[in-house]
């Protein structure tokens, strides 16, 4: 293989991802516990607080992407319509009851993958090429 | 200053505007407080709806994370507004519900609640929640009592302002003038010529149009006190004058009511009827207590004049008290209303008057008896009399005296009365006390016979007074025999009616007087073709006049003494176209009697100084005589006449003869005189004709110019076998002799006869002797003829 054709290759890996995670943003949880789709609704609710629980019965731990990163502003937008300010105004009201919080936010893909792995109850939202074994899709956010 | 009363316009008006004002009020802070309610309670929703808006998207969230906490943060936040009282907040999530919050102040007061749905802040569809939110009541009921306090604060003030200035202004404008107005009026004297003034600033208002008005009313109002006043002070005097006038009137004046009574009457009426004066009586007195001879008379007066609405007057007797009667002219008059105005004059003087002429008038005053007119009514009732015809009818009987005038004329009134009264007394002895005598004119009587109903007791009572009257009269010491003749007519026969009875008696007295007096005649129905005849004849005569059909015939006068002709008598005919030729005895009398003989004599003086003018002119010494009837002198044939004929003819009027008759002096003395001698004064000659067959008073001949004397015919005829009447003529011969007349001798006859004349010198002679009255034409051929026979001694024609 040549240089150039590398190079060109290089680009392209760089350049498809992007262009394929804009367009695919899925919801994750444990592949082992046992759920295989969940509603819209269901995911509203374990993120903005509503009820923390899977059907399984399983109290969920939805994780954030870690702030500033693309999928997280795309994931609100795409699951409430709302934008980030929005997001985090809501949870300013609810932060001082103390009855509810926002989902854990993770400091990377990594710890998001990680924490897939590890805590049954967790669920999160990542880009579909990012997605491994360890994870199951129970919804994919599209337009 | 009068106060304003509970009526007056200005309390009135005040407490029409309080109480409107009142209502307005009421209702407008009615209207206020429920729109203000209703207001404040929208302004309350509002508000709340703006509260729970700003605590929407926290409640949204409280609810979808069904956070207590943050919804009891939301409820007290809300609560701290003092409107909400309350605040609950639950979630639902489509299988259960749960309550979050509930928060409130007290007890819930009012009905206002919102409640509103809380939905998911990421699905607006999605309902998980409610919110519910009642209001404090207490606070807004606060509010809108406060407004409208403040707004029933200011309508009064504004209606209290508006009161004043209405209450100000008809006080100043209307009730002040008007005031001022009525005290004025109370003041003032409009008779006096006071009027109103109008209020200051009022010039051209109503009020002083008002004033205005009010003025001129008054000024009409005096204007027609005043002509009232004048008129009633008019009626007063003039009723006055009426009341005194009929209080003082000589008149008796009454009033009858409808029901014949009478209401009032003046105190003469009182005085004539004998009853006392008005007030005793109050209108009761019925006009029947009237002491009225007949009152039904009275009440039908009345009752007539009731219905045909006239003035009605009668003469009605009344009865006084004293007994006295009384006539009252009584004229009933309507005067409308049902009533009757009477008024009544005493006519007792007047009645009695009247009385008093009608006995006077049917009374004869020289003999007491019933004069013509007495006579006719008694014949009248006689003829209604139904009991005429059970006594059969009676007898009328006409008596005259025979030529009694010449008792007036030769003894004088005196003596004619009383034989005219010893004449009455003399009739009454000769009839029944219930017959009736009557004296018609100067010497006529009548008598009614009753139930004299034959011609022969009729003819014995006639009898009876004719031998009655035929007694002489003794007046002064000289006894007067007097004739009487009577007519008789019996009714029915004789006729059926009063004018007929009465004429046919006299057709039979007139027949008696021709039969020469003395007599009876009774009435035959030949009497009445006789006056019939005579009618006929009086018409022929008439149209003899206006036909021209009067012929003068001429009788030959010869002079004895020198046998010549000495003139011719004119004698008048009348050539009837029906019955030819007829002498003067058959008309002249009725032509006397119906006053045609002036006209006849008229004629022939004309006739016959135109004869004469004819001979004169001819140069032959003949005179002419024409006959004067007595009835012509004076006035039928009167001097200037005379004088005129002879004047126009031109003939001398010594030619002309006038022969007059005794008769002629038998009228009346004086006058005859007088005409006799005017005629002689203007030249006629005077002959006395028929001289002998009446008085031949020789103191008649003395005292009239005659001339010459004319010896009755039958006289001169007798002369041959009488020595008698051959004495009379010389004796009168003789004396016409020695009183310087001459003599004609009528009826020469014979030539024993003029030659007896020619020896008493009886200077002339007229006769068939010597020729009959011939026409004018052949007057000269008889005087050719008595010429040769006075010259030759002809024998004249038998």
């Amino acid at each position: 293989m040549s240089i150039t054709t590398t190079l060109l290759l290089t680009l392209c890996l760089i350049l498809l991802p992007r262009a394929r995670a804009e367009a695919d943003l899925v919801v994750v949880v444990n592949a082992r516990n046992g759920i295989e789709r969940l509603t819209l609704d269901s995911v509203i609710n374990i993120f903005m607080g509503r009820y923390r629980q899977l059907p399984s019965g399983i109290p969920a731990q939805p994780v954030d992407q870690p702030d500033g990163r693309p999928e997280k502003a795309r994931f609100y937008r795409l699951l409430v319509n709302k934008d980030l300010a929005e997001i985090n105004a809501y949870w300013a009201r609810l932060i001082f009851s103390g009855r509810t919080s926002p989902p854990y936010q993770a400091k990377s893909t990594a710890e998001i993958l990680d924490r897939l792995a590890r805590q049954p109850g967790a669920i999160a939202y990542i880009e579909r090429n990012q997605a491994d074994p360890r994870v199951r899709i129970v919804l994919e956010l599209e337009h | 200053m009068r106060t304003f009363g509970r009526h007056s316009i200005l309390v009135r008006s005040a407490v029409m505007l309080l109480g409107s004002f009142f209502l307005a009020g009421a209702v407008t802070i009615s209207i206020s407080l429920a729109f203000t309610s209703a207001r404040q309670h929208q302004a309350a929703t509002d508000r709340l709806n703006r509260l729970l808006d700003t605590v929407e998207s926290t409640v949204r969230i409280a609810c979808f994370v069904q956070d207590e906490k943050l919804a009891d943060e939301v409820a007290q936040g809300l609560l701290k507004n003092k409107e909400v009282q309350s605040v609950t907040i639950s979630s639902e999530d489509g299988r259960a519900r749960r309550l979050l919050s509930d928060s409130r102040h007290g007890l819930i007061t009012s009905g206002l609640r919102l409640a509103r749905e809380v939905r998911s802040p990421f699905n607006a569809e999605k309902v998980i929640g409610r919110i519910q939110v009642d209001a404090n009541t207490t606070a807004i009921a606060d509010d809108i009592h406060d407004e409208v306090r403040f707004i029933t604060l200011e309508i009064i003030g504004q209606l209290v302002l508006i009161a004043l200035t209405v209450v100000a202004v008809m006080l100043v404008f209307i009730v002040r003038p008007i005031k001022a107005m009525s005290d004025g009026l109370h003041r003032m004297d409009a008779t006096k010529g006071e009027r109103l003034a109008v209020p200051r600033n009022h010039a051209n208002s109503e009020i002083g149009r008002l004033v205005h008005d009010i003025n001129g009313l008054a000024g009409n109002l005096v204007d027609t006190l005043d002509q009232e006043r004048t008129l009633r002070l008019d009626k007063e005097v003039e009723e006055k004058k009426y009341h005194s006038i009929f209080e003082n009137a000589e008149t008796g004046i009454f009033i009858v009511d409808q029901a014949e009574n009478l209401p009032s009457w003046n105190p003469a009426f009182a005085l004539l009827l004998g009853i006392p004066t008005n007030e005793v009586y109050q209108g009761t007195l019925n006009i029947r207590q009237l002491p009225w001879e007949n009152a039904s008379r009275i009440v039908e007066m009345a009752l007539n004049c009731r219905l045909d609405n006239i003035g009605l007057s009668d003469d009605l007797a009344i009865r006084l008290r004293n007994g006295s009667r009384r006539w009252l002219s009584v004229v009933l008059t309507p005067v409308g209303e049902d009533l009757l105005q009477g008024v009544v004059h005493d006519v007792t003087e007047h009645k009695e008057a009247e009385a008093s002429a009608r006995r006077l008038s049917v009374t004869d005053a020289l003999t007491g008896m019933a004069n013509r007119l007495g006579l006719e009514e008694e014949l009248q009732a006689m003829l209604r009399d139904p009991l005429i015809a059970q006594t059969g009818g009676f007898a009328l009987v006409l008596a005259d005296l025979d030529n009694f005038r010449r008792i007036n004329e030769g003894f004088g009134l005196p003596t004619g009365d009383a034989i005219l009264r010893g004449a009455a007394t003399r009739l009454g002895r000769c009839v029944k006390g219930s017959d009736t005598l009557a004296r018609l004119t100067d010497d006529r009587f009548a008598l009614i016979l009753q139930s004299v109903t034959g011609s022969e007791e009729a003819g014995r009572i006639a009898e009876r007074i004719l031998a009655s009257i035929r007694k002489p009269f003794p007046v002064d010491d000289a006894q007067i025999q007097i004739h009487a003749s009577l007519g008789i007519t019996l009714y029915p026969k004789d006729g059926a009616d009063i004018p007929g009875l009465l004429r046919n008696a006299e057709l039979a007295l007139d027949r008696a007087k021709t039969m020469g007096g003395n007599g009876f005649v009774f009435f035959d129905p030949a009497l009445t073709e006789a006056a019939e005849q005579r009618r006929h004849q009086e018409n022929d005569l008439r149209q003899a006049i206006q036909n021209r059909e009067f012929r003068l015939y001429f009788q030959p006068i010869v002079d004895l003494a020198d046998n010549r002709l000495a003139g011719a008598e004119a004698l008048i005919r009348w050539l009837q176209p029906e019955q030819g030729l007829i002498p003067p005895d058959a008309f002249i009398p009725l032509a006397e009697k119906i006053g045609l003989i002036d006209e006849i004599g008229l004629w022939v003086l004309d006739a016959a100084c135109a004869q004469l003018a004819g001979w004169q002119a001819q140069g032959l010494d003949r005179y002419l005589s024409v006959n004067i009837s007595a009835h012509q002198i004076p006035d039928g044939l009167p001097p200037a006449a005379l004088a005129d004929a002879v004047r126009r003819h031109g003939v001398d009027p010594a030619r002309m003869a006038l022969e007059i008759t005794e008769g002629v002096l038998l009228a009346d003395v004086n006058k005859a005189l007088t005409w006799i001698e005017a005629a002689h004064g203007l030249g006629f000659r005077i002959y006395l004709d028929d001289f002998g067959t009446g008085y031949s008073s020789l103191s008649y001949l003395k005292r009239f110019p005659v001339d010459t004397i004319k010896v009755d015919k039958s006289f001169v005829g007798d002369m041959g076998e009488d020595g008698g009447d051959r004495t009379l003529v010389e004796a009168v011969v003789a004396m016409a002799r020695s009183l310087g007349m001459s003599v004609v001798a009528e009826g020469v006859e014979t030539a024993g006869q003029l030659d007896l004349l020619r020896a008493m010198n009886c200077r002339y002679g007229q006769g068939y002797y010597f020729s009959r009255p011939v026409p004018a034409e052949q007057f000269e051929a008889a005087a050719v003829r008595i010429d040769k026979m006075l010259a030759g001694r002809v024998e004249a024609p038998a």
